[in-house]
């Protein structure tokens, strides 16, 4: 699957992955012409089968552990059944385990080589944490579709963060809606 | 406006490099495989895994090194077949040792890793009641590292017991790079035989490798009372059936209480029976592949 921006003809650059969250990843793409910036979110069974893939949306940072797939994707496994493996965390939903974000510079191989994984989760998510949310505005959010509603929430999060908002109002909502189409 | 083939990559997944990488890592583990077999028959319960587990004594036991994988991820056997259940793999600088049975045969089967007798293999997914829709590459990924993250060192042979299915036969033999060649496993009875001739032909499809030829098992009978001998199965001909479809008739095993108990305490029938009339077809077959491993 690949994007272009229809106003530049650009293809565009995957720049950030988020989730699974509730059984759907958030990938957004950016035009490298006019920073456009769009968001393509799956649903439980498209993210499913990206999983049945054994690939990894935002690319890999690290080689893959022997038996990494069926370690994660096993439902049940025999205590000691793998003695000395690493554990691979089940993809469950919304676990910083599960969750593999990467940066544009890493999608354009800019990066100087492997970074921690969690680091940016962690540091978007201490940021979010200094965020109040006016009543009005979680109104609004609780009307989006429940499957969605924790990426639309880190997606206004994090919108908030990057220009410097403390409190998330209905006017963030609305300016969140014209810039990234939510 | 730009179409798909007017773009290079993928904008940032790189996907079609992550799956050229699993491939070369396949490659890689596979070229220190001399000879790999797949075991097929289209038709369950014609005792193709017991046929898998004994043939690999019979070869180990003239000095080749071999290992088994259990490619029927949800209808695993080999482990109790080959005495390994509940053993436990480790981990190792070259990927995971598989455990050894008999003869130091290398096996790798889901049954390891299952809590239970009872526990089914199951997939983390949004939901299980479609589960259809990518229950088939789960498997097919499962098998895959098992084939490429196995340290299964330096092999003579490796054999692939194949699950039941015509539909899985090119799905799966199609994974294993440099496939050797297919044996087919067939009772002598005319439904056993109607659907081993479409995986006859499946295995021809696919144009993976060759069929070495055709094995049939649970042939004969005969009473320890009386020394009687006859057809379990009246009706099937296997070897008209091999002259027709021009496979090579590797030989007939006859039916053996002995084999199934041997099997059930997982202790290979080879090693304690070799004298017996099902041992000694089984080691006259496996004789036939050396040979033929030896030709090629």
């Amino acid at each position: 699957m690949k994007f272009v921006c229809v106003l530049c003809d650009t293809p565009m650059k995957l720049e950030e992955t988020v989730g699974p969250v509730e059984g759907s990843l958030s990938v957004t793409f950016a035009c490298p012409s006019c920073a456009h910036r769009i968001a393509l979110l799956t649903n439980p069974w498209e993210t499913q089968l990206v999983r049945a893939l054994d690939v990894k949306i935002g690319g890999r940072n690290t080689p893959p552990e022997s038996w990494e797939f069926v370690k994660a994707m096993l439902a049940a496994r025999r205590e000691g059944a793998l003695e000395g493996a690493g554990d691979v965390a089940a993809p469950e939903e919304g676990s910083a385990a599960s969750t593999e974000p990467s940066s544009r510079a890493q999608a354009e191989g800019l990066g100087a080589g492997p970074r921690c994984p969690f680091s940016a989760v962690a540091n978007r998510a201490a940021e979010a944490a200094s965020l109040t949310w006016d009543p009005s505005a979680e109104e609004r959010l609780e009307r989006v579709p429940d499957f969605i509603r924790p990426m639309a929430r880190q997606g206004i999060e994090r919108f908030a963060v990057e220009r410097g908002y403390t409190r998330i109002t209905e006017e963030v909502i609305d300016e969140v809606r014209g810039t990234l189409g939510f | 406006m730009k179409t798909y083939w007017d773009i290079v990559g993928d904008g940032g997944s790189n996907v079609a490099a992550q799956v050229e990488a699993q491939t070369a890592r396949l490659r890689g583990r596979m070229a220190h495989v001399r000879r790999k077999v797949a075991v097929v028959s289209g038709k369950g319960g014609v005792g193709k895994s017991t046929v898998t587990a004994n043939l690999a004594v019979a070869l180990a036991m003239d000095g080749l090194r071999i290992g088994v994988l259990d490619a029927d991820v949800n209808g695993p056997s080999m482990a109790k077949l080959l005495g390994v259940r509940g053993r436990s793999l480790k981990a190792g600088p070259d990927g995971i040792l598989p455990p050894e049975g008999p003869m130091g045969i290398k096996v790798v089967s889901m049954d390891l890793l299952l809590p239970s007798d009872e526990t089914p293999v199951a997939w983390h997914g949004p939901a299980q009641q479609e589960s259809f829709i990518w229950r088939g590459m789960m498997e097919v990924n499962t098998l895959r590292e098992f084939l490429a993250d196995t340290a299964w060192g330096e092999l003579d042979l490796l054999l692939a017991d194949l699950p039941p299915g015509t539909d899985r036969i090119a799905h799966l033999t199609g994974l294993i790079p440099d496939l050797t060649g297919c044996l087919v496993v067939t009772v002598p009875s005319e439904v056993s035989h109607l659907i081993v001739k479409k995986a006859v032909s499946a295995v021809r499809d696919a144009r993976w490798a060759p069929t070495l030829g055709l094995v049939e098992n649970m042939g004969r009978f005969t009473c320890k009372h009386c020394g009687a001998s006859e057809a379990m199965f009246p009706g099937g001909d296997t070897r008209a059936m091999a002259a027709a479809m021009a496979l090579p008739f590797l030989g007939s095993i006859d039916f053996d209480p002995r084999l199934a108990a041997a099997s059930d305490r997982g202790v290979p029938f080879l090693l304690s029976h070799p004298d017996t009339p099902a041992g000694e077809a089984l080691t006259r077959i496996a004789r036939t592949i050396q040979a033929w491993m030896e030709a090629e």
